[in-house]
């Protein structure tokens, strides 16, 4: 990405600021707490922030947790299905039918097993974070190129080295795309398994703001939750183009 | 096509095996006890619980309530998604100006947005259509502005060759291009929609399966919290069916040709 000229760079603004000054005049027009401004939010944002930076702490925490349980079973899981193939078509329609299914509907089950405690909401992140993982590492250890499986076979690896050394390195790209999906839908379900399971974290922080008809705080914590996810999806872009560099690498080669 | 046939059939039974092979499973943790009997019911009670709640009407209701705003929401999202890639293609100022708050917005989890959202649109539909549009337009706008700009330049020069104004290369050349990767976001956004729907009918609603799923869990209804997961799973191979019907019909050139060359 290069320096936009000064003239390009202007005109990206101009957008943003018009949007800001209607909601502003709007905000002033209908000069009610429920409909705040700009202003107000941005008020709102300095008064906060600290307890707002908290409660996004407490959420982000399980987001985290969450995402790792998922990963560490889902990885090896969908590898080892991509492997034994007869066990993996059998299960993949009912993966099938587990990926329609909306995160927030096993809320009230997850509830009955695990109560509304941090288990539970970890349970429920690690569910909505799983799907994509093991979908797009199922998907990618099936098609696998067959040569890789030659490889393995005449190097004389034993089961597990093959998913060791080649499969999961061979699935890593999808895998990518798979982890950037899970990273996204975690970030999501955490905000709406706080509010179905309150206890804290800032989903709990908007349902107190809601309850206080105080919309400019509300406001003020979407953004926040706005940056970090644009944040965190940004660093998990580059991780991904880092640790997986000769993958593009070998992109470009091919399109030369 | 006989391979086609069977290679078809051969899905369907599969299909139907993981079925009974899950029911099996169910079944026999039911039975043996490993799980709280009240937690972990039989397949027989869900069904009970799930023809009791046909009978009674409630379930009929509320699935046909989520369904008409899932759809109707992800309709209306995609072609907003798409006149705003558009655009986009068309001004490259609008395009850079709304990237920054395409940017802050999207990550923003529909559960958040319930809350405010409520005192400025109330319970009715317009919290639907806004939750839902704002959360799902995403995925097709994306595509389609990065399918719109990789349109090759051969196709477009051959356009401008034949005299087609811009209007006609964009309705012609381009939008027909960008189709598959425009089907692949509304796919995506197709189970958002879902999600959101529920999400916003469990934190706000007084109807769908989303309210039903809650009020019956405080009730502890388990059977039916179950046949309700169940119907919700099914919601989403509805919603899957029909998007790949559309996508036939708008962007199965793509598809024709792979199958025209395998």
């Amino acid at each position: 990405m290069s320096i936009l000229p000064d003239r390009q760079r202007y005109s990206a603004l101009v957008l943003p600021v018009v949007l800001l000054l209607v909601w502003q005049v709007l905000a002033w027009r209908a000069s009610t707490p429920l409909f705040p401004g700009p202003g107000q939010v941005a008020i709102s944002i300095w008064r906060l922030y600290p307890q707002i930076v908290g409660q996004i702490g407490y959420t982000l925490m399980r987001a985290a947790a969450g995402f790792l349980v998922a990963a560490v079973v889902m990885i090896p899981l969908g590898i080892l299905l991509g492997r034994l193939k007869t066990v993996g078509s059998v299960l993949e329609p009912i993966l099938d039918m587990m990926a329609t299914l909306p995160p927030p509907a096993v809320v009230p089950i997850v509830m009955l097993f695990a109560g509304t405690g941090d288990a539970a909401k970890i349970a429920v992140i690690a569910y909505a974070a799983g799907i994509p993982l093991i979908m797009n590492t199922y998907e990618a250890s099936k098609t696998l190129h067959p040569m890789a499986t030659l490889v393995a076979r005449s190097l004389r690896l034993r089961r597990l080295e093959t998913m060791v050394f080649i499969d999961l390195p061979a699935s890593l790209p999808m895998i990518a795309t798979g982890v950037r999906l899970a990273v996204a839908s975690a970030l999501l379900v955490s905000v709406t398994a706080e509010m179905l399971l309150a206890t804290n974290g800032i989903g709990v922080f908007l349902q107190r703001q809601q309850e206080n008809f105080q919309i400019a705080n509300g406001l003020a914590a979407i953004a926040f939750i706005s940056m970090i996810g644009l944040i965190v999806n940004d660093l998990v872009q580059r991780l991904e183009r880092r640790l997986l560099f000769w993958h593009y690498r070998l992109d470009l080669h091919n399109e030369r | 096509m006989g391979a086609f046939r069977f290679m078809e059939i051969l899905a369907w039974f599969r299909a139907i095996i993981s079925f009974l092979i899950i029911i099996v499973i169910w079944q026999s943790i039911a039975l043996l006890g490993l799980v709280p009997e009240k937690y972990f019911p039989s397949i027989l009670a869900i069904a009970a619980g799930f023809r009791d709640m046909v009978i009674s009407g409630e379930l009929v209701s509320a699935e046909l309530r989520t369904l008409s705003r899932a759809l109707l929401g992800v309709a209306s999202a995609s072609l907003l998604g798409i006149s705003l890639a558009v655009l986009g293609d068309l001004f490259p100022s609008f395009r850079r100006g709304f990237a920054p708050i395409a940017a802050l917005i999207q990550p923003v989890p529909p559960a958040a947005l319930v809350p405010m959202a409520v005192f400025m649109l109330g319970l009715g539909p317009k919290l639907y259509a806004f939750i839902v549009i704002l959360v799902t337009v995403w995925p097709p706008y994306f595509n389609g502005v990065a399918a719109l700009a990789s349109v090759s330049d051969v196709q477009i020069r051959t356009g401008q060759m034949l005299g087609l104004s811009r209007w006609q290369i964009l309705r012609q050349i381009k939008l027909p291009a960008a189709m598959p990767e425009i089907f692949a976001g509304i796919r995506y956004a197709s189970s958002i929609s879902l999600i959101a729907v529920v999400v916003a009918e469990m934190l706000a609603g007084h109807d769908g399966l989303g309210f039903l799923l809650i009020r019956k869990a405080f009730a502890i209804r388990i059977p039916e919290v179950y046949a309700l997961m169940f119907v919700c799973a099914v919601n989403g191979l509805i919603m899957n069916t029909a998007v790949n019907g559309l996508r036939w019909r708008f962007a199965g050139w793509q598809l024709r040709m792979a199958g025209q060359a395998a």
